[in-house]
Formats: C-alpha cells, sequence, structure tokens
C-alpha cells in the first residue's frame, strides 16, 4: 500500500550534504503493524516524513496505492496526506482551549466535511474516553491526551496510521497503555506504522525494521 | 465556527500579549471615533446655531472677518465701533425687513469683583433677534430693565424681578427675564436695551455690529452688493460666510485631528503585527502539526487572519466604549482650545460613524494581519516531527 522504492533523502545546510536516507526500499502492506527503530541522527525522522508526506524524497519513488507521490505538488501531497495518513506525535499537540471532541473533529474540518458526530463520539469510546468528551486538553492526563490524539489520528479512515514516538513523552505504564491501544486497532483493521527508541515494545510488532546512517539494516 | 474558536482561544494563550496590542488598537480607535463624532456633532451644531439667529447678514466696521464670524455666533468684543448713521442708510433701503444695532461691550462689576459682558441689543426686536429664547419673565419694556443669560443669572444668584446695579457706571437695572440654558454662549451674557449700552460706554450713535433681516432671503445678494457700494467703510458678513469661515477652520482642525488619529493606528497596527508574528514563531510546530493533520496553507492563513481581525475589533469595540464613556471629557476639552464651538452636545453617539470606526478597525486587523499569516502559512509541516 505504501512503497519506497531505492528513496534517499539529501538536505543541503550551506555547502555541506547531508545524505539522511540512503536508498530506502521498503514496502508496507496493508493490515501491517511496523515498528521503526533506530539511533537518534539513524535518518527515523527523514523516513517519517516521507511515508506521512510531508516531504518528498530527493531521489526514488515514494508511492502510496500505488501511485507516485514523490513528484505531487505540494497542494496534492496534502491532499492525499489528509486523505490518507493519520499522524500521533511524541507531544500529543492537542490544542489548547478546544475540547476533546473538538480537537478530534479537526482533520475532519480540514477536509471540509461536515463534522460526523456519532463517527467523532464512537471513536472517543473506543479510546477510552468516552465521558471525557467536553474536557480540556489540560485537564488530562499524558496518557489521556496520546489517546485523544489517536483519535484524531483516525477521525478521516486513513490507510495508515504514523506514529512519531508515541509513548516517548508517557511514562512505562502509560507506554503499555498506548501500545495495546495501537496493538487493538491493528487488531481491528488500521495499518500502523510506529517510530520508536523503545525496544521492548518494538520488539513487540508484526515487524520491526532497524534502521542506520541512512540504510535499512 | 471552529476556526473563529481556534483565533480566539490563540488569543487567549498570549493574554497580556493580545491586551497590549489591544489597548493601542483601542486607544487609536478611540481617537478616530471622537475625532469623527465631534465633527459631525459639530457641523450639525454649527447649521443649527445658525438657523436660529433670526437675521440674515451683519454690518460691520471692516477688519477681519473671523472675528466678526465670532461676534455674530457669541458676542465678542471688538473695540471698533460703527456709526448709527449707517443703519439709516440701510432702512432707507429697498427690501430691508429691519436693522437693529447691536453693542458689546464689559462692564466692571464692583460688588462681585468681575467683568460682565454686556450685549445691548433692541428689546422690542428681542423676539426676531433670538428667536430661539425662552424667556423666564417678560421682555424688558424699561431702558433699565434686563435680560440674563442662565449661566450669568445663576453666578450672580438673580431671578427675574431683582436688581442689580453698577456704581461706576451709576446704573440699576431690574430683571425682567432670565433666558432658559441654551446651551450657547448667549447663557453668559447681559442683555441689557441697546440705548442704555450706549448710554453707559459713551458711544451715543455706535454700534458692535447692525444685524439686518431682508424681506425676501433670495434678493440677499443683490442687496448686499448694492448696500456696499452705497456705504464705504463698512463689511458686510452674510450667514453663509460665517458658516464657511468657521467650516474653514473646523475643517483644518479635522485634517491635523485625523493626521494623528491615522498615525496611532498606524503605531498601533504595527503592534498588532508585532504580537501576531510572535505568536507564529512560537507556534511553529504546532502550525506544523495542524499542517499534517491536513490544515492546507490556506486554513492556516485564515486562522491567523482571522486572530487578528478578532483583536483589532474588540479592540474596535473597546475604544468606542471608551470614547462615548469619555464623551464629556473630550467635550470639555474640545471646548476649551476651540474658538468656536455651537451649543449642544457635541459628541452624541453616531451609530454609522462606530461602524464606519470598527470597519476601520477591522481594516487595520487584516492588513497587519496578513503577512504574519502568510508568514504562518509558509511553516513546513515538517516543523511537527524533528527528530
Amino acid at each position: 500500500m505504501i512503497e519506497l522504492i531505492a528513496a534517499e533523502k539529501i538536505y543541503r545546510r550551506g555547502s555541506e550534504e547531508l545524505h539522511a536516507l540512503k536508498g530506502i526500499d521498503l514496502d508496507i502492506g496493508k493490515g501491517e503493524f511496523i515498528s521503526i527503530v533506530g539511533p537518534s541522527g539513524a535518518g527515523k525522522s527523514s523516513l517519517l516524513h516521507i511515508l506521512g508526506c510531508l516531504d518528498k524524497p530527493t531521489k526514488g519513488t515514494m508511492k502510496v496505492d500505488g501511485v507516485n507521490v514523490a513528484h505531487l505538488s505540494e497542494k496534492k501531497l496534502d491532499e492525499v496526506r489528509r486523505k490518507k495518513i493519520g499522524f500521533v506525535f511524541q507531544q500529543f499537540y492537542l490544542m489548547p482551549g478546544l475540547s476533546v471532541f473538538e480537537n478530534v473533529s479537526l482533520p475532519m474540518i480540514f477536509n471540509k466535511q461536515n463534522t460526523d458526530k456519532k463517527k467523532i463520539a464512537e471513536l472517543i469510546r473506543m479510546v477510552g474516553l468516552k465521558d471525557r468528551s467536553d474536557h480540556l486538553p489540560n485537564q488530562l492526563s499524558g496518557g489521556e491526551m496520546q489517546r485523544v490524539a489517536i483519535a484524531r489520528a483516525l477521525v478521516n479512515n486513513p490507510e495508515i496510521v504514523l506514529a512519531d514516538e508515541p509513548t516517548g513523552n508517557l511514562d512505562s505504564e502509560n507506554s503499555q497503555k498506548i501500545f495495546e491501544l495501537l496493538k487493538s486497532l491493528h487488531g481491528i483493521g488500521y495499518t500502523i506504522v510506529m517510530v520508536t527508541h523503545n525496544k521492548d515494545l518494538a520488539s513487540r510488532a508484526d515487524k520491526c525494521i532497524s534502521i542506520k546512517d541512512g540504510r535499512i539494516l | 465556527m471552529i476556526f473563529l474558536k481556534l483565533a480566539l482561544k490563540n488569543l487567549k494563550r498570549h493574554r497580556t500579549r493580545s491586551l497590549l496590542a489591544l489597548l493601542g488598537i483601542a486607544t487609536s480607535v478611540a481617537v478616530l471615533f471622537s475625532i469623527l463624532s465631534f465633527n459631525k456633532g459639530f457641523e450639525e451644531g454649527l447649521s443649527r446655531e445658525l438657523e436660529r439667529t433670526g437675521i440674515h447678514f451683519m454690518v460691520v466696521p471692516s477688519g477681519c472677518s473671523h472675528e466678526v464670524a465670532s461676534l455674530v455666533l457669541h458676542g465678542s468684543i471688538i473695540p471698533k465701533f460703527i456709526d448709527l448713521s449707517v443703519m439709516d442708510k440701510i432702512t432707507a433701503m429697498n427690501g430691508i425687513e429691519f436693522a437693529s444695532p447691536i453693542l458689546v461691550a464689559q462692564l466692571p462689576n464692583t460688588e462681585k469683583e468681575r467683568v460682565d459682558l454686556v450685549y445691548g441689543i433692541e428689546m422690542s426686536r428681542v423676539r426676531q433677534l433670538k428667536p430661539h429664547w425662552q424667556l423666564d419673565g417678560s421682555v424688558p419694556k424699561d431702558d433699565q430693565e434686563i435680560i440674563l443669560g442662565s449661566e450669568i443669572a445663576g453666578h450672580l444668584g438673580l431671578n427675574p424681578g431683582d436688581t442689580l446695579s453698577y456704581p461706576n457706571a451709576n446704573s440699576t437695572f431690574k430683571v425682567a427675564a432670565v433666558i432658559k440654558k441654551t446651551g450657547s454662549q448667549d447663557d453668559a451674557f447681559i442683555y441689557i436695551p441697546v440705548k442704555t449700552a450706549q448710554r453707559i460706554f459713551k458711544k451715543p450713535s455706535g454700534a458692535t455690529a447692525i444685524g439686518v433681516k431682508v424681506r425676501d432671503a433670495a434678493a440677499l445678494t443683490t442687496i448686499t452688493d448694492q448696500l456696499s457700494e452705497k456705504v464705504p467703510g463698512i463689511q458686510i458678513v452674510t450667514m453663509n460666510q460665517v458658516m464657511n469661515s468657521i467650516s474653514t477652520l473646523a475643517a483644518s482642525a479635522k485634517v491635523l485631528s485625523l493626521s494623528i488619529a491615522i498615525i496611532a493606528i498606524i503605531v498601533s497596527a504595527v503592534g498588532v503585527m508585532n504580537a501576531m508574528l510572535m505568536a507564529v514563531f512560537e507556534r511553529t510546530q504546532e502550525i506544523g502539526m495542524l499542517r499534517a493533520i491536513g490544515a492546507s496553507r490556506f486554513d492556516i492563513f485564515r486562522i491567523i487572519l482571522l486572530e487578528g481581525m478578532l483583536l483589532t475589533i474588540s479592540g474596535g469595540f473597546a475604544g468606542i466604549i471608551v470614547s462615548v464613556a469619555g464623551n464629556d471629557i473630550i467635550e470639555i476639552f474640545v471646548r476649551k482650545v476651540m474658538p468656536y464651538v455651537p451649543a449642544g452636545n457635541m459628541t452624541h453617539f453616531d451609530s454609522g460613524i462606530a461602524v464606519v470606526s470598527l470597519i476601520f478597525a477591522l481594516f487595520v486587523g487584516i492588513l497587519s494581519g496578513l503577512y504574519p499569516a502568510w508568514h504562518a502559512s509558509k511553516v513546513n509541516p515538517i516543523e511537527a516531527i524533528k527528530g
């Protein structure tokens, strides 16, 4: 469903060239649960940017549902991202001042859809925050905030959920719970890619990819 | 709707900064609103006041027309006199309904240790010269009877029937009437029969001015042209000229004050722009996240622009409220600094001007929000995931 073929990413910093990804081949099939591990600076973030259609590879091909997106305009890429990709971030990134419900509804609004209240409520229930729909982010614990972020990532029915260190800001107990939640989403058919430092959690995914110096080991 | 909420919440997150920027906008909109309101009130008051004077033109000794304008409207003292022989020539002309002398001077009041303003007027013509007066008492019939303006009556503590004496002018007057408050300078004068004034001031055939009413206002120009040909050494000031003369003065004051308001608005707009830019810089990651979860550049642009508009429009509202609340202070101030201000309340609330001021505030919001919004829309979504 997402396919990277000989993808390279080169950043230019002044006259210096930084080869962040050096020919990555990766095929993510529907319903897979993949974890990506690697030391910092290995190219995890660059890979995630490209998988998430936040950035384009400098060389190579990146296909989403068979369509090469490596040469799409920014606007088209926005659309692919909006429709097919759900993001979960390390810092949760909920909008302060907006309720749980409103935070979850944001991607729907950006997708110019009417907010489907039933669906949003259902997602909030699914992540275990049924009674917190009207709470503001500052009334929630870290684990709860990440649950909201996961519900938000699912609201546009994405093909794939990309989680960037989803447990990086959580204690081990909450990390476990968030991992269990992702695992249960996988259980009901979602495709999940998780970047993590936590080797224990990474090893419990279907497939664990190690990356170092811009290459898959 | 959620964008509006988002913008509002964003402003609330930087409460102090938003408030300071809002204060700047509020101040400048208050200034703008006050100037526009005052100007409208001034123009309305001016034409209202001119309609009230029961004469078509004034004949005065040649001199400065602004001086004359101020004489016509509130009776200033001009140290030049016109001889009453001119009056006979005027009344001899065709088409004149009446001509009436006015003698304005100061009279020391030794008892109260003040100088009173005395306005010599033909009592038989009071109803025609000052049609808007409402008298408490009756029009004087005798040459020792006077009318008091409400303000001076209050100062001197006099009511109809009381007496007022000026020992050094050898005169004792009986108060025949007190004028109900007009809100104009009429309130400050002591109106005495013009003959008595001429005697006291030892100008038996002198007048400060002669007020003239013609039978047919359409023939006004013909009459004034003929008159200035026939009688040398006089100046004719029509009410239109007075109006123009004051309007010109007011217009230059308006230009000056509006430029100050515009500078204030520019400064506050820069303040808003600065506050918004800082907010955008601080929220780079968050904006990146919004882009990542599907917001288009235009969505981001809209949210930030909306913040600017919200900020300035609420500043505009605050400014108008402050301006309305501070109306009286502004009016007192303007009455002090302006050479002539018509009677009545100048700075009443005008919804049209309020709307114009708010639209202006909104426009300032859009202008000062454009750059920050554009900047925010350029934020790369990869900012959300920095490894």
